[in-house]
């Protein structure tokens, strides 16, 4: 049963100011039919009360533009961060005595919050609420795939984010700028809110040099043609950008979101397997995922990014800046040539494919030829079910439901 | 004896699947048919790209369809509604049209 909230005489002062702000009309009569004596002030209720007119206010009134989790704070409801903060500051003049200036405001200046005050749950120190992407964030991808035209996959090793979620914010945003453009309200409020809760990845302005372009105001502002010297600016500011691409991961100057090169937990490698194999043999990943299923390619075809990987070797081998950038080209050249063959392969197959369209359905018919099925007409490659062979459904000692869902 | 073009139920319980066959008219339904044209797969398949409506898949071959058509093979209503969406023959029934145009035209 609930503990009653009606205010007795023995509760503590700060309780009873508690009480007042919940239950606005102090009533003598309780709606709980537990008796008085069970309701008596117990070691667990005062420090209930404790806790409420303590940690527990900061949860009443929530830090404004910050996180708010249990973990942040200590016993006596005081911001831990804050708290090692001024025990820093009180230590460092003490050393060197000097006069710096003070900031006013604690909270103007709350000091950056560490993995530590992202816990909200305190018994589970490992849960950890991760950041999400900031509104500048996110326009600043959709900008870079939609706007300046890159792919999602080089938008993904420059930002730091991976390439599922790019694909997510550029889809949303699209979806945001068809509802804007429909005139659907936006829930703008609850979206603020919400933000303002969690832990973000920022993009600041000047963090990365094309931000500050001036073609990067064509996302906000009425197109306009650039000037000569703008052009300049901005042609100089790429080249440094590819440079820093070129440099590789260590040039980034913001912040990563994730890590991006994880390598994806594939269902054939679940299991342990113990496999012999000579001690003068080379054994290498691409063994290994044969071992796991002779169709698994290895963990260094299965990453996300495996280019990155590629450039890093060429960093290793001591490239120069220009020798890389051609090789970088060239494999950009090859993996274009092989998505155009792709699309031609599969635009083949649709002029060959009759698409009727219904209400409901769209019927697809493609041509088959009678002749596969051979002479005597049962070959394997002949069209439609077969006649005379069995189905083998209703034998024993065979899985007749599926052992996993893909 | 009358040859039709007509289909041939395959598949599991609750999961049919055809065969478009040629065949004679008073043979049993899934007895073996002259030539097997193509198949048809009624249950609706999630469109492979993600977008737009599902599909049901038909395979058939085209120039054994027309030389059997042409030969006089009588397809069956529901042979007839897809033949004639492949474009091999004139569709029998309109939604919405006549009486007098429900009769249906000679195969091309």
């Amino acid at each position: 049963m609930p503990p009653s909230l009606a205010c007795s005489s023995s509760t503590l002062s700060c309780a009873k100011q508690l009480c007042k702000a919940t239950a606005s009309s102090t009533s003598s009569r309780s709606f709980s039919t537990t008796p008085r004596t069970q309701q008596r002030t117990t070691r667990a209720r005062r420090a209930l009360y404790r806790w409420l007119a303590t940690v527990g206010d900061n949860f009443r009134n929530p830090l404004p533009g910050s996180t708010n989790y249990l973990g942040a704070y200590n016993a006596q409801g005081k911001l831990k961060r804050v708290v090692e903060a001024e025990y820093k500051k009180a230590n460092d003049k003490k050393m060197d005595k000097g006069n710096r200036d003070i900031p006013k405001d604690p909270s103007e200046a709350l000091p950056p919050e560490s993995a530590r005050d992202r816990t909200p749950f305190p018994i589970s120190r490992s849960f950890i609420s991760q950041s999400v992407l900031s509104e500048e964030f996110r326009d600043e991808i959709w900008f870079r795939i939609m706007k300046q035209g890159k792919s999602v996959r080089e938008v993904s090793v420059d930002m730091g984010v991976e390439m599922s979620r790019v694909g997510a914010v550029v889809r949303l945003k699209e979806v945001e700028l068809e509802w804007k453009r429909i005139g659907k309200p936006l829930a703008t409020p609850y979206a603020k809110a919400v933000m303002s809760m969690l832990p973000k990845t920022g993009f600041a302005e000047d963090a990365a040099s094309e931000r500050s372009l001036p073609e990067r105001k064509l996302f906000s502002k009425p197109k306009r043609l650039m000037s000569d010297e703008e052009r300049k600016k901005l042609r100089a500011a790429n080249r440094e950008q590819r440079a820093i691409e070129a440099r590789g991961i260590e040039g980034r100057n913001f912040a990563r979101h994730e890590s991006i090169n994880d390598l994806p937990v594939h269902s054939k490698t679940g299991q342990q397997i113990f496999h012999p194999t000579s001690e003068s043999r080379q054994f290498t990943r691409a063994d290994a995922a044969k071992v796991f299923d002779e169709r698994l390619l290895p963990a260094d075809d299965r990453i996300p990014h495996p280019e990155m990987v590629v450039r890093q070797r060429e960093l290793v081998e001591g490239l120069s800046d220009e020798e890389r950038m051609e090789k970088a080209q060239l494999r950009a050249a090859k993996a274009e040539s092989k998505r155009l063959a792709e699309v031609a392969k599969q635009v083949a197959k649709d002029s060959k494919t009759k698409r009727v369209e219904t209400p409901r359905w769209e019927f697809r018919f493609t041509e088959a030829n009678v002749e596969d099925a051979g002479k005597t007409g049962r070959g394997h490659k002949g069209v439609g079910w077969r006649y005379g062979v069995p189905l083998y459904d209703r034998n024993k000692g065979l899985v007749k439901i599926p052992q996993s869902v893909e | 004896m009358v040859v039709k073009i007509r289909l041939a139920r395959f598949g599991r319980r609750k999961a049919p699947f055809y065969n478009i066959v040629v065949a004679q008219a008073r043979t049993a339904r899934n007895s073996k048919p002259i030539e097997v044209l193509g198949t048809y797969n009624p249950i609706p398949q999630p469109p492979t790209d993600g977008e737009g409506k599902p599909f049901k898949d038909i395979r058939l071959d085209s120039a054994r369809t027309k030389y059997w058509l042409g030969v006089g093979a009588q397809p069956s209503d529901p042979a007839w509604r897809l033949l004639s969406m492949a474009g091999l023959i004139v569709p029998k029934y309109r939604p919405g049209a006549s009486a007098t145009q429900h009769a249906p035209p000679a195969p091309k």
